[in-house]
């Protein structure tokens, strides 16, 4: 029984003695970026390695939290938890105004600036209170796109949707939707985030629905299975594929001519600039006078040259 | 016969092994060495300001609804692995009901509470009919439920979240009864006397941070009292205990196992309920991934709290303990400035340390050791 | 004197096996009757047809002279039957006075709310233990700390305390040592004296004559007679549990010591 004890005991001091080391602080400014990604979502891998960039460079110390299992409650709690340890700034997304708009408010209202990114809309950002938002509104970077496919000739698609928790998902598709001038109907899948069960829901759904013109990939978590599954079929390259973001299979698609084009949302931009934003304004009381809009910029083969060198990094 | 006074092979025991005989002091042992190691690593971090304190304060009542429920069924015997699907689903038919059909909140409510307690029932008369391990009967639960909380919204709104709650709720009884804030003039008082922080700006500027205790709390604090109450002053505790110690030898004296754990079952889908009323309630929207996992989580608590997970042994009290060691570790770490991946490490290492002092007092008591 | 309880021409047969062909057992009020049968006898049967469980195919029961069935074992609790099985029906990680008295928990009622009598039971549970040479650190102490016989002690004694008339006691020396079943031949003897009627069931001759009035053998499901304490001897009655010329060979060349 005593060694048991002292056992956990010595395990005890030797984790606090660890986590000291990781929590030692820098002398600058404190951020808290809280995002609504699960941890399984890589493509946050982005936003994480552009704040450590912007961090080392303003030198400020900024920290990335989200609710492991994309739970937006539980995300609810982190922006409340962020905002009782007295940042300087939070930077959030706008996943559920119903759900995050309390808490950010909370925060903007004790003190602590805001800036929206990635989810959400402008106006959302503006009646919560945050400084501003730097993000690509998904409604309508999804309309772009559907007016770009209906010039290239597309009068039907599949819209494979990964996260359909998220109301920016479905905001994706609808806008694709509308700008080819159709309605929304089960177009969009659910295909989950597991890989196997992605590619073999496009499979099935391709099947089904032969005379489908173009597919819509709202992330690498979705395209890459779905460039498997049209290797599978024979259809790669044959039928109209266009995805939001870029990672470094989509990029090989597009210099295969498998994948139209991808939609930068730059992710870069929506962690980096929030950072500078804000450790300019905390320091000389700077910030620029409109929303910054990260996207949409389409990449087509022609700029794939830095997105290849940093796909799945920065880009 | 006489001398059967005393066996000179039985040690008196020390006192320190009798005590640790009661489920609850190895969640008490728990909760201190938690709050000191906290206490320690991020004492200036906010995390013991009234704000801090109401943060993990809501996060571990969370887990202190649903872990009552988990508690008194692991102690009969039975898991219920649907509670977070079922969380989900009470969520979603709430907002369904008072958003999409435009019912009064009060009867969306109370209707959700009946089909959840049905569904629980129909879990529990499952168990008990076919004789299938629990484990497997909620699992398919987790997975029926978690289906149609997606399913619905996305046939409606063709989305996955539903909002407009709060208007809904706007001035109903009941949902003030589980989205509410009690002690607002206390909280006032105590920001006139510099206490507690007020807002610096916006439309509260003013007002103090905190601005009640969240019905959560209260709901949390209530089951725990109602649930040790039941576990270990009435009859029916005894039968809890019972059916989950031998249900054979349970049923032998004539306890009635199969009603006692289909009770069980209902309480613990009645815990999901209210706990999903409230967060509905208080976040005015229901998501379909709300609750994912939790089930797990309530498990946990209450393996920290002392109970066998075969059963027969186990304290609401040490559950509720459990719970608030979930909530403050789960939100102290973030305190603390540790990336946030090393919370799953840390509760693991958490689980297996609480597994393992389970055995060892588990065999005090049944003399093995 | 009319037996308390008698079993006449008793036939049990599940489907085409004949587990019972022919019982005829009896037992009176202060009374101790050893049934004994090797393993395969059809032992548990017979528990089960006379506590409740299964129904007689063929035969009758009798209790006081009157004859009775059964729907089930409640009902032949409610009787004054009660059963010790082999394993016990205690659970080990409870209290002894919770498995006391569990399944019929005492009762006060404070504002409206029946709530468990933990004082009565407490109360009730050191005095009966006090009554069988138990000594416990206190009500509280789990049953899984208490020794096999101990815990025996404390099966016979619930059943005796809610009213039992007629003691079923299923092997309960089978898995116990030396010290401890001397112990529950004691506790079956003051509950004999006592003035309750019990049935003895065993393979072992030696507790059997230590404790019994009266003898009867079962073997292959049949009663093969009864004989009082005194009139038969210990060698007689294994021959007749074992079948006579088997076990003779067999003692043979175990060089008589058995």
């Amino acid at each position: 029984m005593k060694k048991i004890f002292k056992n956990l005991l010595v395990a005890s001091a030797l984790a606090a003695a660890s986590l000291t080391g990781i929590s030692a602080s820098a002398a600058g400014e404190r951020y808290v970026l809280v995002s609504h990604a699960p941890d399984s979502d890589s493509w946050w891998n982005t936003i994480k390695n552009g704040i450590a960039l912007a961090g080392k460079q303003m030198g400020v110390e900024v920290e990335y939290r989200n609710p492991p299992t994309g739970d937006l409650a539980d995300m609810a709690r982190i922006i409340e938890q962020a905002a009782a340890s007295n940042p300087n700034g939070i930077i959030t997304t706008l996943a559920d105004y119903d759900v995050l708009s309390g808490p950010i408010k909370a925060a903007v209202a004790s003190g602590v600036d805001v800036i929206i990114m990635n989810s959400g809309t402008p106006d959302q950002a503006r009646e919560v209170g945050a400084l501003m938002y730097v993000g690509q509104p998904e409604y309508d970077a999804g309309y772009a796109a559907g007016l770009r496919a209906k010039g290239d000739g597309v009068k039907s698609f599949l819209c494979v949707n990964h996260y359909i928790n998220s109301p920016s998902s479905t905001e994706r598709c609808k806008g694709f939707a509308d700008g080819l001038g159709i309605d929304l109907g089960n177009q969009m899948i659910d295909s989950g985030q597991d890989p196997g069960e992605i590619k073999n829901k496009v499979l099935a759904y391709l099947d089904a629905n032969p005379k489908t013109d173009a597919v819509l990939t709202l992330g690498p978590t979705s395209a890459d299975p779905t460039l498997l599954a049209l290797k599978e079929n024979g259809m790669a390259g044959d039928i109209y594929f266009g995805t939001f973001d870029l990672g470094s299979e989509i990029v090989k698609g597009i210099k295969a001519n498998v994948i139209q084009w991808g939609i930068d949302q730059q992710p870069f931009l929506q962690a980096y600039l929030p950072v500078v934003v804000l450790s300019n304004y905390h320091r000389y009381g700077v910030l620029p006078g409109n929303n910054i809009n990260s996207g949409p910029g389409f990449v087509t083969k022609s700029g794939l040259t830095l997105v290849e060198k940093f796909a799945g990094e920065y880009r | 016969m006489s001398e059967l006074a005393q066996d000179e092979r039985i040690k008196t025991t020390s006192p320190l092994r009798q005590a640790l005989v009661r489920p609850e002091l190895g969640s008490i042992a728990g909760t201190i060495v938690v709050f000191l190691f906290f206490g320690f690593l991020a004492y200036d971090s906010g995390m013991f300001s009234p704000r801090g304190v109401m943060n993990w304060s809501t996060v571990s009542a969370q887990f202190m609804i649903i872990a009552v429920g988990a508690c008194l069924l692991m102690i009969a015997g039975e898991f219920d692995l649907s509670v977070g699907s079922m969380i989900g689903f009470a969520g979603m038919m709430i907002a369904i009901f008072s958003v999409t059909l435009d019912w009064p909140v009060w009867t969306a409510i109370l209707v959700t509470f009946v089909m959840c307690t049905a569904l629980g029932a129909l879990n529990g008369y499952i168990v008990v009919k076919t004789g299938l391990p629990s484990f497997i009967v909620t699992l398919a639960f987790l997975f029926i439920l978690r289906g149609f909380t997606i399913f619905f919204p996305q046939l409606i709104e063709r989305k996955t979240i539903i909002g407009g709650v709060s208007d809904a709720a706007e001035g109903d009884w009941l949902a003030s009864v589980f989205g509410g804030k009690v002690g607002e003039p206390v909280f006032i008082w105590l920001a006139d006397l510099g206490l507690i922080d007020v807002f610096e700006r916006g439309n509260r500027a003013g007002q103090p941070v905190i601005d009640g205790i969240p019905a959560l709390i209260i709901w949390a604090i209530g089951l725990v009292i109602v649930g040790h109450f039941i576990l270990t002053r009435t009859r029916f505790g005894n039968w809890i205990f019972a059916s989950g110690g031998d249900a054979q030898a349970a049923r032998y004296v004539g306890v009635p196992v199969n009603r006692v754990k289909i009770s069980m079952f209902m309480f613990s889908a009645f815990c999901a309920c209210v706990f999903a009323t409230c967060q509905v309630m208080e976040f005015g929207s229901a998501g379909a991934d709300r609750g994912l996992l939790k089930e797990f989580e309530a498990i946990i608590a209450v393996v920290i709290g002392g109970a066998l997970l075969t059963g027969g042994y186990g304290s609401v009290i040490g559950a509720a303990l459990g719970a608030l060691i979930f909530g403050v570790v789960q939100q102290g770490l973030f305190f603390a400035g540790v990336e946030s991946s090393l919370f799953r490490v840390f509760l693991g290492v958490l689980l297996l340390a609480a597994v393992i002092l389970n055995t060892y007092i588990r065999r005090i008591i049944t003399g093995e050791k | 004197m009319t037996p308390l309880f008698e079993m006449q021409n008793v036939e049990k047969h599940f489907g085409t096996v004949i587990a019972l062909g022919g019982v005829n057992f009896s037992v009176s009020a202060g009374e101790c009757h050893c049934l004994l049968g090797d393993n395969g006898a059809g032992k548990s049967t017979l528990i089960k047809t006379m506590s409740g469980v299964h129904p007689p195919t063929s035969g009758q029961l009798f209790m006081r002279g009157e004859p009775l069935t059964f729907r089930d074992p409640r009902e032949a609790m409610g009787r004054g039957i009660a059963t010790v099985y082999q394993d016990l029906a205690m659970i080990p990680l409870m209290s002894v006075s919770r498995n006391f008295f569990m399944g019929n928990e005492p009762v006060k009622t404070v504002l409206g709310i029946n709530l468990f009598n933990h004082d009565f039971a407490d109360r009730v549970t050191m005095e009966e233990m006090q009554k069988m040479g138990i000594n416990l650190r206190g009500p509280h102490q789990a049953v899984g700390t208490l020794s096999g016989g101990e815990r025996q002690t404390v099966a016979i004694a619930r059943a005796v305390y809610f009213g039992a008339k007629v003691l079923i006691l299923d092997e309960p020396t089978s898995a116990l040592g030396v010290r401890q079943t001397a112990n529950v031949l004691a506790t079956v003897d003051r509950v004999r004296q006592a003035g309750i009627a019990v049935v003895f069931i065993t393979h072992n001759v030696r507790h059997a004559l230590a404790v019994g009035d009266r003898f009867t053998v079962l073997n292959r499901g049949k009663t093969m007679g009864t004989a009082k304490k005194g009139e038969i001897t210990p060698e007689e009655l294994q021959d007749l549990m074992a079948g006579g010329q088997q076990l003779a060979a067999l003692e043979s060349s175990l060089g008589g010591t058995i």
